[in-house]
């Protein structure tokens, strides 16, 4: 040992010498430099002359990135994907392709994660797609990109992506909310779906999930709404968009899109036909709506809307609390509103109705929007599998008044109701009836049940 | 082993060592070197040509510089914080001037100090044009005055 | 007249290397390698009796200060930067990814390598008369290291790390009387969050640091005063023992069987000091056992320095420190790990919360700081302590046990399925 020790000790100087060079080279050669050099060389060959070519070729290598502190995002997706802002790249591979209709979502304000997903902060090709374990966001298939303009466009339409508008009156309309939670108000049964697009950000796994629960989910009590494959990416493209985004103060003020369909939902919403007319249709307390976009400036109307005092002092029009995009949708839509739009929203304008059919109708609508119809059914005839519960099913409610009294309904409702088993060694049935005191007022839960009494069969009637 | 030899495999074993050493120490500074910069970007995007208007200059606060076109010559970039001690610096269309507000320096229109305490002219920025027609500065890269870009 | 000669002289103060007094003078007349001895026993250095690991711990802890202090230039201790920090770390700083895991892989090392060394330590019998207190102090820098890396788990705040000290500082809060007021102080708060990270960094890159620091300086100092490092006294030959002296053994003088020896290398200096030194010396001169520091003791440290840098930089090289997702105290993972050095103490709690979190540590404590002062065996020698051997090899057999259990053989609800079982609906 003795007489080798130095050789020993040089041997591993020498070592630990190459290790060094190792970590070194290993730091010194990102997969992103070879990305950025390659595109120098797309770059220079669109330059004009050898000094153009050669100042391009000896660029910099250096990570790019956009730093979001408004989205609470850092993206370093430019590093490697150079040629998303330049309009030479159109037909480049990728990484270096060019992308088409970026609109006002340009990588330095908005990064690119928010929308496609992925691991902003990575910069080698595995980790940066988000296609390593432990990291909950990876990169969304082509087909789904567009369900993330949900994520900020969260009220109104969005022009180019009617799933997302589609999937959310499936979810108001099939009774999603009788078992999940959404937003605070729902049921208990299964999970709380107010981040679901956080949580789960896996669009074969939700879409599969709607075509048939118990395949991707062993043992599931929710029931197979038989959707079709348009219907089952709706609202797949309606749970991405389910994030709760902290954004800052400049995105939360251009969120909505001031497109002309959201104009009209604003001013069906805000009651405009009340006082005005549209080309001679509607009311006749304001001016007539026809043509005003020509006779006026944007800012006076803008105007207008913000503060109609400022214009008319002593005018009945109310100041109504519309952020700047929703102005701009309202004039949008009165850029082409025309008589035929204004006999549209008066004829869809429900009739007036007795007390007690508005009661019943208000019902409906709450049985409708809480869920009821999940497992009590659209034309209330239950059947939904519900696994050792007597009767291995969830009940039809036509025949009630059978069985309860209408305040007994009421009591159920209330205070929610466990079904009895039917083998009492098996396990508890999955699905029961939740409480909805805490959700419901009084009032919503009478008019519920004057609306089931008003569907009941009679035995008699057989 | 002869003492003479084992000190000098000892002493070639040293030198193996120091080389480490100092490729260390190399590596050290570059590691020390910060790769990104969680700062507003020194390279950016300010617009395309159109939103810009001739005579004065367009003022653009977050980026802190001053946007010239002109007629004949084309667009050039000022930055707008003062060489004295670094406020922001005003610029007044009557006497085609910026006045600096903390110690009264003044800079004619292509950023020679006329007066005052500041001890350099007006920086000028690099700005091109980017492939996708928007107008492009970078603050790493000074220019002269009398820089133009024509587009 | 040589002006470069004299600035070198200004500098080095020392005779040339080729000269003996050059070579002892370059030990104690510098700063930095005056704690060794001039000249040691040849025995001092064999490889197979202490395998140096007292070193290596040393140079670990070296490595560590080193990469951590790297570290600390790009870390912020506030959630959730913190975790950004640690992502950043590993795409963006240039050798960032390849420190983190050295930083990761030496903590690793030097919480085995401590507890190897102390296992030596009892096997060599070296803790017993006159180093009683150095294996307390050990023992001490032992839990120290082990409060270190769990400090620093915390840090890169992802669920492993939340989670595990959730586990850890809950196991800890059993302990009677105290336990809930120690969880109190480390974590600033009732659960882990921005007050317990900003805490255990502090102590992870100040306070402990600080306090190993020190005490590895007292425990170097006791290993020089108490006779130099360990050396299997037992195999001296015959003749020799008769002309060895025990140090402060009661009369009459016994052979070295019954009574161990160890001859005091003590600096000429002491001898001139009036007044009775502690331990008595006799000078021997064994001038064919003993051999300069400089080159052999030194070349063979620097020969386990970089043994021990080569494999960290190795392994940091080709493995990855674990970075799991971001710290949800919402989503519990299941099952929820203790780091791997407390899965033994894990494994107990999951029975008895108050035997394996309470009575069972703080009695291996009690009893590993106890064993110089209650054990009345005064030979070294192995086969003269089979029993203490067998008892204390059994404490390591259980404790490997335990922590493979707890590591390999644990799964969701700390079921027992073994490694093997692939199970179907993890996360």
């Amino acid at each position: 040992m003795e007489r080798r020790l130095p050789q020993f000790f040089f041997a591993l100087s020498l070592i630990v010498l190459a290790l060094m060079l190792g970590a070194v080279w290993q730091a010194g050669t990102p997969a992103w430099k070879t990305y950025q050099q390659e595109f120098h060389r797309l770059e220079a060959v669109g330059e004009p002359n050898a000094a153009a070519k050669s100042d391009v070729l000896n660029a910099d290598l250096v990570i790019r990135q956009d730093l979001l502190p408004g989205l609470q995002r850092v993206d370093r997706c430019t590093t490697c994907h150079l040629g998303v802002e330049d309009p030479t790249m159109k037909s480049a591979p990728q990484p270096f392709t060019f992308h088409a209709n970026l609109g006002p979502h340009v990588p330095a304000k908005f990064g690119c994660t928010v929308c496609h997903g992925g691991q902003g902060l990575a910069t080698d090709t595995q980790n940066a797609h988000g296609m390593v374990s432990f990291w909950q966001e990876p990169l969304l298939p082509r087909e789904y990109v567009r369900a993330s303009c949900g994520r900020c466009h969260k009220e109104g339409e969005v022009p180019g992506v009617p799933e997302l508008t589609e999937g959310r009156r499936l979810f108001e309309t099939q009774g999603c909310r009788g078992c999940h939670k959404l937003n605070g108000v729902g049921g208990t049964i299964g999970p709380d779906l107010t981040e679901e697009g956080a949580s789960r950000r896996f669009p074969e796994w939700l879409e599969r999930h709607f075509l048939d629960p118990n395949t991707v989910s062993r043992n599931s009590p929710m029931p197979n709404f038989h959707f079709t494959k348009e219907q089952a990416r709706a609202l797949t493209f309606y749970m991405l968009s389910l994030t709760s985004e902290q954004m800052g103060s400049y995105y939360s003020s251009v969120r909505s899109i001031p497109s002309a369909g959201y104009g009209r939902e604003l001013f069906v919403e805000k009651n405009c036909i009340a006082c005005h007319s549209i080309g001679g249709v509607g009311a006749k307390g304001g001016p007539d709506l026809l043509g005003v976009a020509k006779q006026h400036s944007p800012g006076w109307l803008d105007e207008q809307l913000v503060n109609p005092q400022t214009i008319y002092p002593g005018s009945i029009m109310p100041a109504y609390d519309l952020e700047s995009n929703a102005r701009k949708a309202i004039l949008t839509f009165m850029a082409s509103a025309t008589a035929e739009d204004a006999q549209a929203i008066l004829s869809a304008r429900t009739k007036p109705l007795t007390p007690r059919d508005a009661a019943i109708e208000a019902g409906k609508q709450s049985f409708a929007r809480f869920g009821c119809v999940g497992c009590h059914g659209l034309e209330l005839q239950g059947g939904v599998p519900n696994p050792n519960s007597q009767g291995g099913e969830v009940p039809s409610l036509l025949h009630a008044s059978d069985d309860y009294t209408e305040e007994e309904v009421v009591k159920i409702i209330q205070n929610g109701k466990v079904p009895p088993v039917e083998n009492a060694k098996g396990p508890a049935a999955p699905l029961y009836m939740p409480p909805w005191k805490g959700v419901l007022t009084d009032e919503d839960i009478h008019r519920i049940a004057d609306y089931l009494w008003s569907l009941q069969k009679k035995k008699d009637a057989w | 082993m002869k003492r003479r030899s084992f000190v000098n495999w000892g002493s070639a074993g040293l030198v193996a060592l120091c080389s480490a050493v100092s490729v260390s120490l190399a590596a050290v500074l570059r590691f020390l070197t910060p790769s990104v910069f969680y700062e507003p970007p020194q390279t950016f995007k300010i617009g395309s040509p159109a939103d810009f208007s001739y005579g004065p200059p367009t003022f653009l606060s977050e980026e802190k510089i001053f946007v010239f076109r002109d007629r004949e010559k084309g667009f050039a970039v000022a930055n707008a914080v003062c060489t004295h001690l670094g406020c922001t610096v005003g610029y007044f269309q009557s006497d085609d001037e910026f006045h600096c507000p903390c110690h009264g320096s003044v800079f004619s229109a292509d950023g020679k100090v006329l007066h005052g305490p500041a001890p350099r002219p007006l920086e000028w920025f690099e700005v091109t044009l980017a492939r996708d027609g928007q107008l492009r500065v970078d603050k790493d890269h000074t220019v002269p005055a009398t820089y133009r870009l024509m587009v | 007249m040589n002006p470069i000669r004299d600035v070198w002289q200004s500098i080095f103060r020392r005779d040339p290397l080729s000269t003996d007094k050059g070579k002892s003078e370059l030990v104690f007349l510098n700063v930095w390698l005056h704690i060794h001895p001039a000249k040691v026993k040849k025995e001092n250095l064999k490889v197979k009796h202490t395998f140096y690991l007292g070193f290596i711990t040393f140079f670990l802890f070296l490595i560590l200060v080193t990469t951590g202090v790297a570290l600390m230039f790009y870390y912020r201790p506030y959630p959730p930067q913190a975790y950004q920090d640690m992502k950043d770390l590993q795409f963006v700083v240039y050798l960032g990814s390849f420190l983190r895991n050295m930083h990761r892989w030496s903590a690793h090392g030097m919480v085995i390598c401590v507890f190897l060394h102390m296992c030596r330590v009892f096997y060599t019998g070296s803790y017993k008369r006159p180093r009683q207190f150095n294996w307390v102090i050990g023992v001490v820098l032992f839990l120290l290291t082990l409060g270190l890396s769990f400090t620093g788990y915390l840090l890169p705040w992802d669920q492993l790390a939340f989670w595990a000290i959730t586990v850890g500082t809950n196991i800890g809060s059993y302990a009677p009387l105290v336990g809930a007021r120690i969880r109190e102080l480390l974590l600033g708060g009732h659960t882990v969050g921005q007050a317990a990270l900003l805490r255990f960094y502090v102590l992870h890159v100040a306070v402990l640091p600080a306090v190993v620091t020190l005490l590895t300086m007292v425990h170097f100092w006791r290993v020089r005063k108490d006779g130099g490092l360990s050396r299997p006294v037992w195999k001296l030959k015959e003749e020799k023992a008769a002309q060895l002296v025990t140090i402060g053994a009661p009369e009459p003088v016994a052979v070295l069987a019954a009574a161990p020896a160890s001859k005091d290398k003590t600096y000429g200096l002491m001898e001139v000091v009036s007044g009775k030194p502690i331990f008595e010396t006799v000078g021997m001169e064994e001038e064919e056992d003993t051999v300069f520091s400089y080159p052999y003791a030194f070349f063979r440290e620097g020969v386990a320095l970089l043994v021990t840098v080569a494999t960290v930089m190795a392994v940091s090289l080709f493995w990855q420190a674990p970075l799991e997702q971001l710290a949800n105290p919402a989503k519990t993972p299941n099952p929820a790990k203790a780091p791997w050095y407390f899965l033994g103490l894990q494994e107990l709690v999951s029975h008895s919360a108050l035997l394996g979190g309470v009575v069972v540590p703080g009695l291996i404590v009690l009893v590993l700081i106890a064993i110089p002062y209650i054990d009345p065996n005064p030979s070294r020698r192995p086969v003269d302590r089979k029993w203490a051997i067998r008892a204390f090899t059994l404490f390591v057999v259980v404790n490997v046990v335990l922590i493979v259990i707890g590591t390999l053989f644990r799964g969701p609800g700390w079921a027992f399925v073994p490694p093997w079982v692939h199970i179907v609906g993890g996360e």
